[in-house]
């Protein structure tokens, strides 16, 4: 596969390693009244979705961005690749 | 306190080696710095920068030179850049923390790196047999650079010239990384 | 056998082999003659041999059927000794000097095969055989039935030698990848190439051209082989454009990535040292799929004896090699283009005794000298090593040595189908065109889209080579397609001769007939995928490339439904047989991984070191001396002078990360259990990091060398995940914390000093500036430092082994020199270099965790370390940490054992037992997980979890291994062996 880094272009994905959909950005706040809830299903309850997925990937050997590529399961059509620092900061998260 | 001094040890023993038109080259002054942009300090390292470099910080995957042509200022990843210049002496971080004055965080990143420069005509023809990087002159032209893998062993690229290319890679696992550059040039040549 | 070149008695006039340049070959022992431009298969032609192999399942004489890499029969080794390589299509093999083939699948002699009595037991050997046979008795499957099926059923054998070849791989780039270089990729290549594109042009073939070299068309005038070389001339010099013969691109991968295999050296004598192969990887923006059509034979009786062709390929023999496959030859067609080959024969002055074409109606061509039968069928065959004679439906028998058959063509659309593309169904054609799932950024051309005339061919590949230019947004070339012929394509769907009486094969490479797609069918296995996997239909090394259409048809003639109805199997990569040494490339033996050294590996090296892999690091091990008995002799040595002196190890390989900014204490206060927002400058401290569900991830010390400046351990396995972790910590959750992180792992070479005389020793390698008494630089102390007269270091005062210790560090290509210096200032100590051996003795013996006690499954509880969790503030893993199955009152905890016997000796992966248990997976209460002979204990020593540990001191518990018989008792005593109190580290 080619991830079209949104900094450098189109990379090949053997340079990058897979983590996961792309909701582990919104990690919960440990001062929640459910915050062992909130944990539980931040960490645990994923969607498998065939189709569009937003998920995460870092360019290990390469710029060590984490990028969310909005992929399609069943074809592979990666039709949008942000800055996962981008994403972080447009869902609110700062300090 | 011991009466003798250190001597350095190049990671390759000063390698050279010429084979039909293929040089390649363990660069043993070479000197790495990087310099990481404060949040929120990118004017100032801009100006920093300008001042003392006549130049700009390049954006990632792209390469400035300082005004004397002594300094290659690589793009790295945002808000990192390396800073690759000669310098024989192990206070390069310290030298260029202070050219800087304080408007950056800097590491020194020489002992990190071994580089090697391959150059010669058909030096994209050795380097293909590793590298997945288009390295065609419109593809990866002058103020191109790129951290990549090759043979498993992190990489990064940079023009050198016309036919050249310098690499930098890992120093621990730089006899590996010279052995792979070694067989590309011996399978294409 | 003679031992003399015999005369090539098929050889013509004419064709594309260079008669100056004859080169020997031996086929089973015989020498025979070819001319470079020959495959080994032309060659065989040239010189009349036509029983070339044994069938796999019946082992039926078999001949070559095709001129091309569909080739299902003509299977041989080729090479000598460890060279031999099986399985070789004679059809694609070049001939070189000095070749040596042989057949395969047979015992005794080809001609006379032991084994052939398998043919008689054919009724027995039906598909399915193997599942109905061979279900009992049981036990006979492993012991009888499948040794016996392995020996005698197959290919070729490998030598069983290493592969002495070598082997590369490769990246390539370009804007547009022709695949195939007929007609159509000629033309698509010239136009993308005109246009200034970086274009790729492979073929599997040695010489370029395609069906240009083997039929008899002109193109612009001159003959199509000609117009072919002329275009191949003027690629070659184009400076964007990359032509890569003997290149076979066997699979279409996502996003315009293609794998390609070439050829390099096979074709040579010599390979020298050179690598044979080279896989390459081609990264493409478009993609044009020119890999012309495969003929498709008809099934009727006895179809599969020697001497029986595809009509295209006795063309080819013909017209490219000069090499007649046949001198009475008859011609079996159902299409117009089979008559092409009546025509191209007769030209030739070869006799075609007949043309026999099902349809009805008058004849597309006029063949002098021939009889014509319209509306007739071939039905059976004669002649037991080759043909000698055919049987018409009509019942009309005619003598001949070669039939010519052709049942259409079948566009080669494998690659079109990698990424679950469906082909359509063309009524016109009578075969699969590609349809719908293309990858993207493909299109296809020529034959492969079903386009079959020459004509079109070459009109289709201009067109779609400018389509993809105008895609790319380049300027296309104004140009048009050359002047050509525009032969008679028609065809009417024909498969299967009903009259026929013996069986009639589908699949010749699996010996597949038309009544095993039948009892398929009657069985139950009727969908495609299902047929194939029940009769073997279409697997193998040709996948079915001649087989496919027709046994697809007959599946759909019992079905009752239409081919489309019926579907076809899915294609995958790879599109022709890749060599596993190809896809290991160059990463064999010990280049297998590269290896990591550290700064004192020559040094090592130099004393007699043995190294250890840690991941792809080389450490020592430990440094024998002579009279050491055994290497637990040398360890107990390094342990005792560590202990009782001073000890030097290389700590380099632990991971080190450079991690500033105005918030890094911050940072690393929400990435560590513990607190570090408090630690001060010239301080380091000992952190654990936890992963987000509470599990245990990795632990180290972190210095604090500035106000915004900290240098981060980890242990040597997790230097890159913990980096990775901490990149996803600043980026996706944390993102406006200034804090920047860079790997120093490599830059420094780092050695800890461990022992009561450390401190003397470093007195006299440290510069007098740094006051190294315990309250200058007390434990946990750190500083940048100066060595040896000025050359810059780092210094940390802790310790793993217990003892009196400290880290020091250099810029790592001092890291030789400071090795060499710190021997010889502790030379007056009788300081010892020590190896992982002994680092990993000294641990255990003071309680260390180390990786054995982290393997992501233990948390910080259980370590011991619970009460670290700081509750104050948030952090990766604190949260998760709190849920009560991890915090239960009977969770693990690390402690130590000792054995009850001191004389026994523990090993890790024992499992603990209170005393009168029974033996079962309930009763469990924990593992051994780290061991050691301690010499300073002077008996075996273990870290382990057991339920409740830290409340059972003193408790007599079990070890256990049932499956080594071993049930032993041990004590449960505090993790740390030597110095509970930790006085030796704060001396």
């Amino acid at each position: 596969m080619i991830i079209d880094h949104p900094l450098l272009g189109p990379r090949d994905s053997a340079e990058f390693v897979y983590l996961g959909d792309a909701c582990l950005i919104e990690r919960p706040d440990w001062q929640d009244e459910n915050a062992l809830d909130a944990f539980h299903d931040y960490l645990y309850l994923r969607d498998n979705p065939a189709g569009e997925h937003r998920e995460l990937w870092f360019h290990e050997q390469g710029d060590r961005s984490w990028l969310v590529v909005t992929r399609n399961t069943l074809t592979h059509e990666i039709t949008k690749v942000e800055l996962a620092r981008d994403v972080a900061r447009a869902l609110g998260r700062s300090k | 306190m011991s009466d003798t001094a250190l001597y350095p040890t190049p990671a390759l023993g000063g390698y050279r080696a010429d084979k039909d038109g293929i040089v390649v080259e363990e660069l043993t002054r070479l000197a790495v710095v990087s310099i990481a942009t404060p949040l929120d300090g990118d004017k100032a390292l801009d100006a920093a920068m300008q001042k003392s470099f006549g130049t700009t910080p390049p954006a990632p995957g792209k390469v400035t030179i300082s005004k004397d042509g002594k300094t290659r200022f690589l793009g790295m990843a945002p808000g990192q850049i390396f800073a690759v210049f000669n310098h024989d002496r192990p206070d390069a971080e310290k030298r260029l923390a202070e050219t800087l004055s304080g408007s950056a965080y800097t590491t020194d990143q020489t002992d990190v790196w071994v580089a090697l420069r391959v150059g010669g005509e058909s030096v994209v023809a050795v380097l293909e047999r590793i590298c997945p990087l288009d390295l065609h002159p419109d593809a990866f032209p002058a103020d191109r650079c790129a951290r990549t893998v090759m043979e498993h062993m992190a990489a990064i690229v940079l023009r050198d010239g016309e036919d050249g290319f310098v690499l930098l890679t890992a120093r621990s696992s730089a006899r590996s990384f010279l052995h792979a550059v070694e067989v590309s040039v011996e399978n294409v040549l | 056998m003679s031992n003399t070149a015999s005369r090539q008695s098929h050889r013509l006039s004419g064709g594309l082999v260079d008669r100056n340049a004859p080169l020997d070959f031996t086929f089973n022992g015989s020498h025979y003659q070819g001319f470079e431009g020959d495959t080994v298969a032309s060659a065989l032609v040239a010189n009349g041999v036509k029983l070339v192999g044994r069938s796999f399942k019946y082992h039926r004489p078999r001949g070559i059927l095709t001129a091309g890499s569909e080739e299902p029969n003509a299977l041989l080794t080729i090479g000598r000794g460890a060279y031999a390589e099986p399985n070789t299509r004679a059809t694609v093999a070049e001939l070189y000097n000095g070749l040596a083939a042989s057949s395969q699948n047979h015992r005794g002699p080809l001609g006379f095969d032991f084994m052939a009595v398998n043919d008689f037991f054919s009724p027995f050997l039906s598909a399915g055989f193997y599942y109905k046979t061979f279900m009992w008795p049981r036990a006979f499957w492993e012991k009888v039935y499948e040794p016996l099926i392995r020996k005698s059923a197959g290919l070729g054998a490998l030598s069983g030698e290493p592969d002495p070849s070598t082997y590369d791989k490769g990246f390539l780039h370009c804007d547009v990848l022709v695949i195939g270089a007929g007609p159509a990729g000629l033309m698509a290549a010239k136009t993308a190439a005109l246009s200034g594109a970086r274009v790729i042009l492979a073929d599997e073939d040695f010489r370029l051209g395609g069906r240009l070299n083997s039929e008899t068309y002109e193109i612009d005038g001159m003959p199509g082989s000609e117009w072919a070389q002329s275009i191949v001339q003027e690629l070659s010099e184009m400076d964007n454009v990359r032509v890569m013969p003997r290149t076979t691109v066997y699979g279409s991968y996502d996003h315009g990535i293609y794998g390609a295999l070439e050829r390099a050296r096979d074709h040579l004598s010599d390979q020298g040292d050179k690598p044979r192969q080279i896989l390459w990887r081609i990264y493409s923006k478009r993609a044009i799929l020119c890999a012309g059509a495969i003929e498709r034979p008809i099934a009727f009786g006895d179809n599969d004896r020697p001497g029986i062709m595809m009509a295209g390929a006795v063309r080819s023999y013909v017209n490219r090699w000069g090499a007649a496959p046949g001198k009475r030859v008859a011609i079996f067609t159902s299409n117009d283009d089979g008559w092409r080959t009546a025509a191209d024969l007769s030209a030739k002055g070869i006799e075609v005794a007949a043309v026999i074409d099902p349809r009805t109606g008058n004849a597309p061509y006029q063949i002098p000298n021939t009889q014509i039968f319209m509306g007739d069928a071939v039905a059976g065959t004669y002649g037991r090593k080759g043909i000698t004679q055919i049987a018409l439906a009509s019942g009309r028998e005619i003598p001949v040595d070669c039939l010519a058959v052709s049942g259409g063509w079948s566009p080669n659309l494998q690659l079109t189908c990698h990424q679950r593309g469906r082909p359509a169904w063309r009524e016109d054609i009578a075969a699969f065109v590609p349809d719908q799932g293309i990858p993207v950024g493909m299109s296809v051309a020529g034959a492969a889209n079903g386009e079959l005339s020459l004509k079109s061919a070459l009109t289709e590949g201009l067109n779609k080579a400018n389509a993809a230019l105008k895609d790319l947004g380049m300027k296309t070339a104004p140009q048009a397609a050359p002047k050509s012929d525009d032969e008679k394509i028609a065809a009417t769907p024909f498969f299967y001769v009903k009259e026929s009486k013996a069986r009639a094969w589908v699949d010749q490479q699996n010996d597949v007939t038309v009544k095993d797609v039948k009892l398929a069918h009657q069985e139950g296995f009727r969908s495609v995928e299902h047929l194939k996997r029940y009769t073997t239909l279409g697997m193998a090394t040709d996948q079915g490339k001649t087989a496919n259409v027709v046994g697809l048809a007959i599946m759909a003639n019992a079905r009752g439904q239409s081919i489309p109805e019926t579907g076809t199997t899915i294609f995958r990569p790879p599109y022709t047989p890749v060599p596993i040494g190809a896809l290991a490339g160059r990463a064999r033996g010990k280049d297998f991984r590269p290896y990591r050294l550290t700064p004192s590996h020559s040094w090592a090296e130099e004393q007699g070191a043995t190294f250890v892999e840690v991941g792809m690091w080389m450490r020592a091990q430990y440094f024998p001396k002579p009279g050491d008995k055994s290497w637990r002799d040398t360890v107990n040595r390094e342990v005792e002078t560590t202990r009782n002196s001073v000890g030097i190890c290389d700590v380099t390989t632990l991971g080190k990360i450079d991690i500033q900014g105005r918030d890094a204490a911050e940072f690393l206060n929400r990435v560590y259990i513990n607190g570090f927002a408090k630690l001060a400058v010239g301080k380091t401290r000992y952190g654990m990091m936890l992963r987000e569900d509470g599990i245990a991830m990795d632990d180290g010390t972190t210095a604090r060398l500035g106000e915004t400046h900290y240098v981060m351990t980890t242990t040597t396995a997790n230097a890159g995940p913990v980096f990775r972790h901490l990149e996803f910590c600043r980026q996706c959750l944390w993102p406006d914390l200034d804090v920047h992180l860079i790997s120093t792992t490599d830059g420094w070479a780092q050695f800890a000093v461990a022992g009561p005389n450390s401190r003397k020793l470093l007195q006299k390698v440290v510069d007098t500036d740094t006051d190294l008494s315990n309250e200058g630089f007390p434990f946990m102390a750190c500083s940048e430092i100066t060595v040896c007269g000025g050359t810059p270091g780092r210094l940390f005062r802790i310790s793993f082994s217990g003892e009196l210790a400290y880290e020091i560090a250099v810029p790592a290509r001092y890291g030789d020199a400071l090795i060499r210096a710190l021997i010889k200032a502790g030379e007056e100590f009788g300081v010892t270099p020590y190896g992982t051996e002994a680092l990993g003795v000294m641990r255990i013996e003071k309680g260390h965790a180390a990786g054995a006690e982290l393997p992501g499954t233990t948390t910080a509880q259980n370590l011991g370390m619970g009460g670290m969790i700081s509750k104050k503030k948030d952090c990766i893993g604190n949260t998760l940490s709190e849920r009560p199955d991890l915090n239960r009152d009977d969770g693990l905890r690390l402690v130590g054992f000792r054995p009850v016997d001191r004389s026994q000796h523990l090993k890790a992966g024992w499992h603990f037992l209170s005393k009168g248990s029974p033996c079962d997976m309930a009763h469990d209460e924990g593992w051994m997980t780290s061991v050691a002979f301690s010499p300073s204990l002077d008996h075996s020593i273990g870290l382990g979890f057991i339920t409740r540990g830290s409340d059972r001191m003193g408790e007599i518990v079990r070890a256990v291994s049932p499956a080594t018989n071993v049930d032993i008792e041990v004590e449960i005593v505090s993790p740390h062996f030597i110095d509970p109190e930790g006085e030796r580290l704060r001396v």
